[in-house]
């Protein structure tokens, strides 16, 4: 109430103090409103099309409207130098659990009360103001395909969601956005210890190919009862069936499988279970990926590659190396790159580092900036709205302050949607 | 028969490793000419050329001339550092988060165990080769240290990652000894110590159990002036090693994370007048930089480099505390970050605005010197051990290469065509 009295009293002196204001705010408050906003003279990496040296890019609603050599400024556009600054997508992690657990802490990411917890959505464990997704933004990240972790090996559905946002909901840019799965060590360790399947790698492919055929019988008996129904006849619909409908969905060409695994014979059950059930497959990690270049490559699969070996390494990581995406890309595999290290060159908050690694293990840069950028966007897709600098994508754009793959190149200024979200400090 | 010949084959393999071995051992006469060079406590040189003769550096500058026998090395266009110190590691200790040789969890307080009694000389699975992959990278040495389980873990040792065994590797030892602030995993059992509290008091326990005894020896001492038949107080391996602390004949190294912790471990430097305090981790350390940097406690930064403040903005730990005049050194807590990745670590400091050459010095002369180990390594000057890195760029950049390594003036690694 005293608050509110006392705004009264101030009115008259506010009203004409906000007058005097809105003409200094106004050019600011241009790009919090979603209104023009233009980034100028800098080198333009569009990912998708030529890079842009001295090149600008208009943004309007959030979303960019040019990009070329110059661009009219409208009146009242905030304008953005970026004079000997480097412009690119903004960047996207891939297969992370950021924002579903604090740091080291246990993450919400593993359901481990079954092998199989299809029905998990991970939207459902993130949180928004979860100190990670301040720390990505930082370092370029604008947007991350978050999904279960690796210890089941069915883990839920994954997500795409924009690095702003007070809720799920805000921050969401496609949920789902596939199914989970793990093989290998994961939940191996997870079931081995508890004496429960799948306790062996076999177990583990067992518990795939279990419940992908029941999902294909659900699926069926949902056709058919549409089959029915469209004839007019009288049909009774099948239960709902949280798990099985996110596999139906794999089964009928509607969503993406996306398999975690690093070693041979961990790759080669995917891509049998693959072949199996004519899924559209994604593998992550694919640590021993190298050896399996040519397989990978014939069907079609693309990989997100990591870790890169900078943290402790695992008995099925134990081969790893950061020649892994460059022999991959080699062999015409589409390759995405993450980083989700706890600490160094590898960490979650250092991705252009780790795909930096990549170029030294053979990686051409231009596929390293685009494994980070467009080729992830493409493998979620989500490439009709982000990963590459063109009219009519959402305005999510980073500033580095030079070349982007350089250790002294760091993200000085992240827009998302046309607003700034980081600012880099000024040096004191 | 097929014994004999087996037995015979065998043998004759015996006496070509062990032929090699004697080869190696022979010390080379090295030339390397032209190169940038890092001393870390003389400048950098540049188009200049360091002569190695019997495993030590003979002479370093713009003029040197070799012997005619001398191997000659054009390293134009290539950078050469001190070979590199990782303050704070637990290579050949096995993986963390698996089954590790470095944390006796039987008791709190053990600072009558040694570190070289647990390590593997090449690497434990899943890392076999890890020795030779951080030489690979231009670790030349790593003070290896006790986990960080109990809150007095033993003895630290300084070792070389050039050797058949740990002995051999063994530079220094006791580097140190290693204690370690925080939650202990004794609390889940109901035992000593179950707080913060708790964790102080055992070492607190430790260091007045140590002044008895030297006390009962120093008795022992002058009675045996008078009586010859005195019987000795019985030997405690425990209070031997700490009557080196509170003798002040070793630092100490105490891992610290949090603010409350890190003020724990300098009361207890107070209180007991440690010899060299050196914190390991100091994630907080940059709120009290000030006191530390007036106490003269050494940090050691890692292996999170970079930390974040209440409003989650970026803090470059090293580079606060350089400002704030700690002495900085820099370590991956191998295999937390992987040994070979040293260089890298300190690269993320200079990324984020620490000064280059003092981040070099903080994975050379600063670790070398926190273990008194300066005098043979950790910097290029004429007399110190050969143990050098040829860099085929900035040391501290992603895409550079090693391209040839020396421990004690030895050819530990060289670049081979293809080796990315």
């Amino acid at each position: 109430m005293n608050s509110r009295n006392k705004f009264r009293e101030n009115r008259v002196t506010l009203s004409i103090f906000a007058v005097c204001l809105l003409f200094f705010i106004l050019p600011v408050m241009g790009s919090e409103d979603g209104g023009a906003v233009v980034i100028a003279n800098g080198m333009v990496i569009t990912v998708s099309g030529d890079t842009i040296e001295g090149g600008c890019i208009l943004i309007e609603d959030g979303v960019i409207s040019e990009v070329g050599p110059s661009v009219e400024v409208p009146e009242g556009a905030e304008v953005i130098d970026a004079t000997d600054k480097w412009v690119l997508p903004g960047l996207i992690q891939s297969a992370t659990d950021l924002g579903t657990g604090e740091g080291y802490a246990d993450a919400n990411a593993d359901e481990t009360s079954s092998p199989n917890t299809a029905e998990m959505q991970i939207t459902d464990a993130l949180n928004p103001f979860d100190k990670d997704i301040k720390k990505a933004r930082m370092s370029g990240v604008t947007a991350a395909m978050v999904s279960p972790g690796r210890k089941n090996v069915i883990g839920g559905q994954a997500a795409v969601i924009k690095m702003r946002g007070k809720t799920v909901e805000e921050m969401a840019l496609k949920a789902p956005a596939g199914v989970k799965f793990s093989l290998g060590e994961g939940p191996k360790d997870t079931y081995g210890e508890k004496k429960q399947l799948p306790t062996t790698r076999m177990g583990e492919a067992y518990v795939v190919r279990k419940a992908l055929i029941e999902a294909g019988e659900y699926l069926a008996k949902q056709k058919d009862y549409m089959k029915k129904k469209e004839a007019g006849e009288e049909a009774e619909p099948p239960a709902i069936d949280l798990s099985k409908d996110p596999l139906a969905a794999l089964l009928d060409g509607r969503s993406t499988a996306f398999f975690e695994c690093y070693r041979v014979d961990d790759i080669m059950t995917a891509m049998r279970l693959t072949d199996e059930f004519k899924l559209k497959t994604v593998l992550i990690g694919c640590a021993e990926g190298y050896k399996l270049a040519e397989e990978i490559a014939s069907r079609n699969i693309p990989v997100i590659v990591g870790a890169f070996g900078i943290g402790p390494r695992r008995m099925e990581t134990q081969y790893l190396s950061i020649e892994t995406a460059g022999i991959l890309a080699g062999a015409g595999v589409k390759v995405a790159i993450k980083s989700d290290e706890v600490y160094g060159v590898g960490s979650l908050s250092e991705l252009p580092l780790t795909a930096a690694l990549a170029v030294k293990g053979g990686l051409e840069p231009e596929e390293a900036i685009r494994a980070i950028t467009l080729t992830a966007a493409e493998i979620f897709g989500v490439d009709d709205r982000i990963g590459s600098l063109e009219p009519g994508k959402d305005a999510d754009i980073v500033i580095f302050s030079g070349a982007p793959l350089h250790y002294l190149s760091v993200a000085e200024r992240v827009l998302i949607d046309g607003k700034t979200v980081f600012e880099k400090a000024e040096e004191e | 028969m097929e014994r004999i010949t087996k037995l015979i084959s065998g043998l004759a393999l015996g006496a070509l490793v062990i032929a090699n071995l004697a080869a190696g051992d022979t010390a080379e006469t090295v030339l390397i000419r032209s190169a940038t060079i890092h001393t870390v406590t003389g400048g950098t040189l540049l188009d200049s050329s360091i002569l190695i003769r019997d495993g030590k550096i003979a002479e370093i500058g713009p003029e040197v001339n070799g012997p005619d026998d001398a191997e000659v090395i054009d390293a134009s266009g290539k950078v050469i550092t001190p070979g590199l110190i990782d303050s704070h590691s637990h290579l050949g200790l096995g993986p963390s988060g698996g089954t590790t040789e470095d944390n006796e969890g039987s008791d709190p307080s053990t600072p009558q165990l040694r570190i070289i009694d647990s390590i593997h000389p090449t690497g434990m699975a899943p890392h076999e080769n890890s020795f030779r992959d951080s030489v690979a990278e231009g670790v030349t040495t790593i003070i290896a240290r006790p986990g960080s389980g109990n809150v007095i873990g033993g003895q630290s040792a300084a070792l070389k990652l050039s050797g058949g065994t740990v002995d051999e590797m063994v530079i220094k030892f006791p580097a140190d000894m290693k204690m370690a602030m925080g939650k202990k995993g004794y609390g889940a059992k109901g035992q000593l110590p179950v707080t913060r509290m708790g964790v102080a008091y055992v070492v607190r326990k430790a260091m007045v159990d140590a002044m008895e005894y030297r006390d009962s020896l120093e008795r022992y001492e002058r009675k045996k002036e008078s009586d010859p038949d005195v019987v000795p107080p019985k030997r405690d391996l425990k209070n031997e090693a700490m009557l080196k602390v509170l003798n002040r004949e070793i630092p100490v190294h105490i891992h610290c994370s949090r603010i409350d912790d890190i003020l724990t471990a300098v009361r207890l430097a107070d209180e007991f007048n440690f010899f060299r305090l050196s914190l390991g981790h100091g994630t907080e350390a940059w709120k009290v930089a000030d006191l530390l940097a007036r106490k003269g406690v050494v940090v050691v930064v890692g292996p999170a480099m970079i930390v974040y403040d209440e409003d989650n903005n970026l803090v470059n730990l090293a580079k606060v505390l350089d400002d704030a005049g700690v002495e900085i050194n820099i370590m991956t807590d191998a295999d937390v970050v992987q040994q070979e990745f040293l260089r890298y670590q300190a690269a993320t400091a200079v990324r984020y605005g620490l000064d280059p050459e003092k981040a070099l010095a903080a994975i050379t002369i600063n670790p070398a010197r926190l273990v008194g180990a300066e005098d043979r390594i950790g910097s290029l000057e004429p007399g110190k051990d050969a143990d050098l890195v040829i860099f085929d760029g900035d040391p501290f950049d992603i895409q550079s290469s090693v391209s040839r390594v020396f421990i004690d003036g030895k050819t530990v690694y060289e670049k081979e065509q293809g080796d990315k």
